[in-house]
């Protein structure tokens, strides 16, 4: 049966951390729209480790929140230990982290899309897409029941053809318990969306009752947690406009009651153990055709590839506030089950540890991203959009951060109005998005802050005003955020005038803080400012220097970013184009010629040929952002 | 359209010796580099003549200068051009000058792509400018490609392998704190920038040497009027060379010619406004004469035999040595001693010729080759010749890389030193190809166990 006559503006098959992203800022935009999700009780779970976070990805998240998505907020009221890291490493490069109790974390935001208003949440697997003319309009179900949509945001995570491996023991299905989709995949290739095989993993989880934590080092969460939304510019109806209606939710205040993580390392017999059991490895027996992640080596990996290194480091992380589960962080394997529990076992403070779940791998189609446009929509396939793991991404904050993505843009097809297309000298999700459209991955890509040329630009502090503009076009923010970080921004900038202007005894309160470092008397109403309007300021003014280098640069670049290569230009036919480069061109249609710029093999003399043509049949757009 | 935000340099005309260099500016900085260097913006298509003084003070050249305010000029732009005289190293200097003061090296038909975007052709000229694009990109790919097969691609692999090894422990540190990392060693970081550093300076080092390669090895002909100097050119030319007689007041009065001598390629150069007596140079001023002087590889004194030995400048004798000098007694055809050999530079080695007769000037020949050997690396593999925009990228790689120095040294925060470090590597890549981040990472994952 067709559910439904009026086609939905959106349609977002998949609940995990892309697609909640994409179905709240799709319905928040006001689009009627439909979130499809295999089980309805796995929204947003966190398949691998219960943490929020970390290098980049901290900073990736306040960029969520700047632009109106809810990772943010759900990992402040769910998260049970707050910790920043790299504070000794300089401002831009620190990054807020947080343990989360995996359970709220997925019920909060179940409850928060059950109660957006333009959204429909319903619970079927997606068999197949429906296409007309080169088009999607909608999509086939298990249960016989067609959807139909103006546009489709595919996030299907690691479920594509999901194939677990424990050993030699085969399971299908994108995460331990749950289902794999199959037919999906033919659905893609059908269309001629190209599919490859990428691999990652995940470690045992222990019960905490039978783990001795005396023999382990313990990490506590910081005194002062550091949040990931912005607090003190939201009115309180933003943060908890749920409560304002008379419902209940879960999640508790930001950061009170911390709970700790554990260290404790490999030892002699743990390497014994794996070495002896290699060739029982899915990985090392030739198992698995997919490429797992270099960042996060399976425990076969570590000892292989270090042989020399006599341990290594493992983190015992909580799970929760009411469960006694502990994710072993450092212990990815897809070794046999019995070698695992011995493995376990050869660790001190888990001599007596019993297994809950098994560590596994899991192997799962992607579609390379190169296949798509910076507004990730696919070249192949109109109104289709893709988001998260099936991009060849890796973290949850990746994939929540392309889920918004993709939901705005949907929205945007379907209205004709400008995609969200964020520069790379603007945030980490301008990065993402342009390296994985622009680069492709041949890992399951992982956000790390040195991928980001302009770095020094991207400190979590000032996410929502780098983003404000995009936020404010889009209509992502409501009327009195956006006044309130207005407002915020035009105190930084009263200040940078006093420090850069204004003189104490003699000397530039600026210079005064560039000597003396952040700690130096300051003008005196200086302190009555919120301390994240401070934190900004002193920011400003000791990388006064940094900035505005930084700032040079991107003038340089940002004139080709500018130009839009016209949709539909004939490379080949392009006279003084080398030949090889008008076959990449062609192959890979850039958006831009800054696009263009960064694709391998394209050279600068090749961007000056298409510049003069582009200008000369003056089919080149300037766009306006 | 026009947005271009930084300014170009370049050399506009054809690389080599002739009567005049000119080299071409244009962007925003024209106006600031003319007062910069000149004192002055003088108004618009007025060719001025001036002192070329590089951002040490150091005379390069008299120069005429001419202003042209954007957009009445070949690209739209503010430009500047100067003339300068034909020799190819006062212009590869100049250019050098311009780098150190903010321009970069234009790419290949960049002048004229500026010309056409900023509407100073009609459409119709698009496509003949995409083709001079594509031609003189050709041409500079494949130059540069040659330069990086041979000693210079492998001495920049080393640079650049050293520097994304630094980096990477550096990023290491910032982008995977939580990790099983070794403690972070500071001393071993600076210790690998210092080497790459080392290295960025030997193979600046080369840049004079590159100029001998590719231009010869300036060989300076003094002597006193009547000794014989420009018969022993024309000797050593093989032919008659049309003497240009001297303009006195100007700089122009010496004549070059290249010839080819075993391995070698000399640029002799006849002084002929040079009179080597005490006090000579300096009168002339430190213009041309004393540039050909500090700058010369190699002299030949010559004397003629029958003559009382000449009194020499302390600026000329300053420079000579046994490595770099020959004595070159002529007009033995005439039958004079050449006594006074001995007493005017005992260290030097005489060689008697008859430049008329030609005879002794094969002796003379080897003579000079011997010295040309020592003077120069064999054209063997580990000989690198960098030209001024290499020479401008390396300058800006070390100073970065003295930057980061500067920051381990003061415990400045890692993601200063990283950014610093990653301007070496993108100016490094200047010369070798973009180096891309993923390059660091196979680095940094290669050398750190990274896994939580």
């Amino acid at each position: 049966m067709i559910y439904n006559k009026i086609p939905f503006d959106v349609i977002v098959c998949g609940a995990g951390h892309a697609g909640v992203e994409a179905a709240l800022a799709a319905s928040r935009m006001g689009a009627p729209t439909l979130l499809l999700t295999g089980n309805i009780d796995t929204i947003a779970q966190m398949s691998c480790n219960p943490a929020i976070g970390g290098q980049a990805k901290g900073q990736m998240v306040r960029e969520i929140d700047a632009l109106g998505g809810e990772m943010a907020i759900n990992t402040d009221v769910t998260g049970i230990q707050f910790r920043l890291l790299n504070e000794s490493k300089g401002a831009a490069v620190q990054s807020p982290r947080a343990q989360c109790d995996k359970k709220a974390y997925q019920f909060r935001l179940k409850h928060t899309l059950e109660l957006q208003s333009n959204l429909q949440v319903f619970q079927a697997t997606v068999t197949g897409l429906i296409f007309e003319q080169g088009k999607v309009v909608g999509c086939r179900t298990n249960l016989d029941i067609e959807f139909h949509g103006r546009t489709v945001v595919v996030t299907t995570g690691t479920f594509l053809r999901g194939l677990m491996h424990i050993g030699q023991n085969k399971n299908e299905g994108g995460r331990l318990g749950d289902f794999s989709a199959k037919t999906l995949s033919t659905s893609f290739l059908e269309a001629g969306i190209e599919l490859q095989r990428l691999k990652t993993g995940t470690p045992p989880r222990l019960l905490g009752r039978s783990l001795d934590f005396t023999k382990m080092q313990e990490q506590k969460g910081d005194a002062h947690p550091t949040l990931f939304a912005f607090h003190d510019t939201r009115d309180p109806q933003d943060l908890f406009h749920v409560e304002q209606t008379g419902e209940r939710r879960l999640g508790w205040a930001p950061g009170c009651e911390q709970v700790s993580c554990w260290m404790t390392h490999t030892t002699a017999e743990t390497a014994d153990i794996v070495r002896r059991n290699l060739s029982k490895s899915a990985m090392y027996s030739g198992e698995i055709e997919g490429v797992g992640p270099r960042y996060c080596p399976s425990i076969e990996d570590k000892f292989v590839r270090f042989a020399d290194k006599p341990r290594h480091l493992l983190f015992l992380e909580p799970e929760g506030r009411t469960t006694n589960e502990y994710y072993v962080n450092g212990l990815s394997t897809s070794l046999p089950f019995d070698v695992q529990i011995d493995m376990v076992r050869s660790i001190p403070g888990l001599e007596k540890a019993e297994l809950l779940r098994p560590a596994y791998a899991v192997e799962y189609d992607f579609a390379p991203p190169t296949q798509l446009y910076p507004s990730l929509e696919s070249k192949r396939v109109e109104n289709l959009f893709f988001a998260g793991q099936i991009n060849g991404t890796s973290g949850y904050e990746e994939a929540a951060a392309q889920g918004l993505v993709a939901g705005v843009n949907a929205v945007q097809k379907a209205r004709g109005g400008q995609p969200l297309v964020m520069q790379r000298h603007e945030s980490y999700i301008g990065v993402l998005i342009d390296d994985l459209v622009t680069k492709g991955t041949n890992e399951p890509y992982r956000m790390f802050t040195s991928r980001a040329e302009h770095r020094l630009l991207f400190n979590h502090g000032s996410a929502e005003l780098r983003l404000l503009h995009h936020a404010t076009e889009r209509g992502l923010l409501s009327r009195s955020r956006i006044d309130r970080i207005k407002f915020k921004r035009d105190r930084i900038q009263y200040w940078l005038g006093i420090f850069e202007n204004k003189r104490s005894g003699g000397v530039f309160w600026g210079d005064l803080m560039r000597s003396g470092g952040a700690n130096v008397q300051t003008p005196d109403s200086f302190s009555d400012e919120t301390p994240e309007i401070r934190a900004e300021v002193i920011y400003n003014v000791i990388y006064q220097g940094y900035i505005e280098r930084e700032n040079r640069h991107v003038r340089k670049l940002s004139h080709i970013e500018k130009i839009r290569i016209p949709a539909g230009l004939d490379f080949l036919a392009i006279r003084g184009l080398r030949r090889e480069c008008a076959q990449k061109l062609a192959a890979f249609k850039p958006f831009t010629l800054g696009q263009a710029s960064r694709i391998s093999g394209i050279n600068p003399a090749d961007i000056s040929v298409l510049m003069v043509l582009i200008e000369s049949s003056g089919a080149g757009e300037s766009d306006q952002n | 359209m026009s947005s271009h935000v930084d300014t170009i340099a370049a050399l506009a005309t054809p690389v080599g010796t002739a009567a005049i260099a000119l080299v071409r500016v244009s962007g925003p900085d024209a106006v600031r580099l003319a007062t910069e260097i000149f004192g002055e913006t003088p108004p618009a298509r007025l060719a001025r003549h001036a002192d070329y003084r590089d951002k040490a003070g150091l005379l390069l050249d008299d120069v005429l200068f001419t202003f042209f305010a954007g957009p009445a000029s070949y690209t739209g732009e503010d430009s500047l051009e100067i003339s300068s005289h034909g020799n190819p190293y006062i212009a590869q200097r100049l250019l050098e000058d311009l780098f150190a003061r903010g321009c970069r090296p234009a790419q290949a038909g960049e002048f004229t792509q500026r010309a056409f975007l900023n509407g100073h052709m009609d459409l119709a000229q698009a496509e003949a400018v995409m083709d001079l694009i594509h031609a003189r990109s050709e041409r500079a790919l494949a130059s540069a490609n040659r330069q990086l097969r041979g000693a210079l691609g492998r001495q920049m692999g080393v640079l650049i392998d050293g520097l994304l090894l630094a980096l990477a422990r550096v990023e290491a540190y910032i982008d995977f704190p939580d990790e099983d990392l070794p403690p972070e060693d500071r001393a071993l970081v600076a210790e690998q920038i210092a080497d790459v550093l080392r290295g960025t300076e030997r193979l600046l080092a080369t840049s004079h040497y590159g100029e001998v390669l590719r231009q010869g090895i300036k060989t300076v002909i003094i002597g006193e009027p009547n000794a014989g100097k420009s018969s022993l050119l024309n000797g050593l030319v093989g032919r008659e060379r049309a003497i240009v007689s001297p303009e006195p007041g100007t700089t122009r009065d010496f004549i070059e010619e290249v010839v080819s001598m075993g391995p070698h390629s000399l640029r002799l150069i006849d002084t002929a406004g040079l009179n080597p007596s005490p006090g000579a140079i300096e009168k002339l001023g430190i213009g041309k004469t004393f540039e050909i002087v500090a700058e010369a590889d190699l002299f030949l004194i010559v004397v003629d035999v029958a003559s009382p030995a000449p009194l020499l400048d302390k600026i000329l004798l300053d420079r000579l040595k046994a490595g770099n000098a020959l004595v070159v007694c002529n007009k033995t055809d005439l039958g004079g001693a050449p006594a006074m050999k001995g007493e005017l530079l005992p260290e030097l080695k005489a060689v008697s010729v008859s430049a008329k007769s030609g005879a002794g000037l094969e002796s003379l020949r080897t003579a000079i080759i011997a010295l040309a050997d020592g003077l120069a690396p064999t054209t063997g593999e580990d000989v690198v010749a960098i030209n001024a925009r290499h020479a401008h990228a390396l300058n800006q790689a070390r100073a970065d890389l003295a930057a980061a120095l500067e920051k381990l040294a003061t415990g400045e925060a890692a993601e200063l030193l990283a950014s610093d470090l990653r301007g070496a590597v993108a100016a490094l890549g200047e010369i070798s190809g973009k180096v891309d981040n993923e390059r660091m990472l196979d680095a940094l994952f290669a050398n750190f166990c990274i896994g939580k």
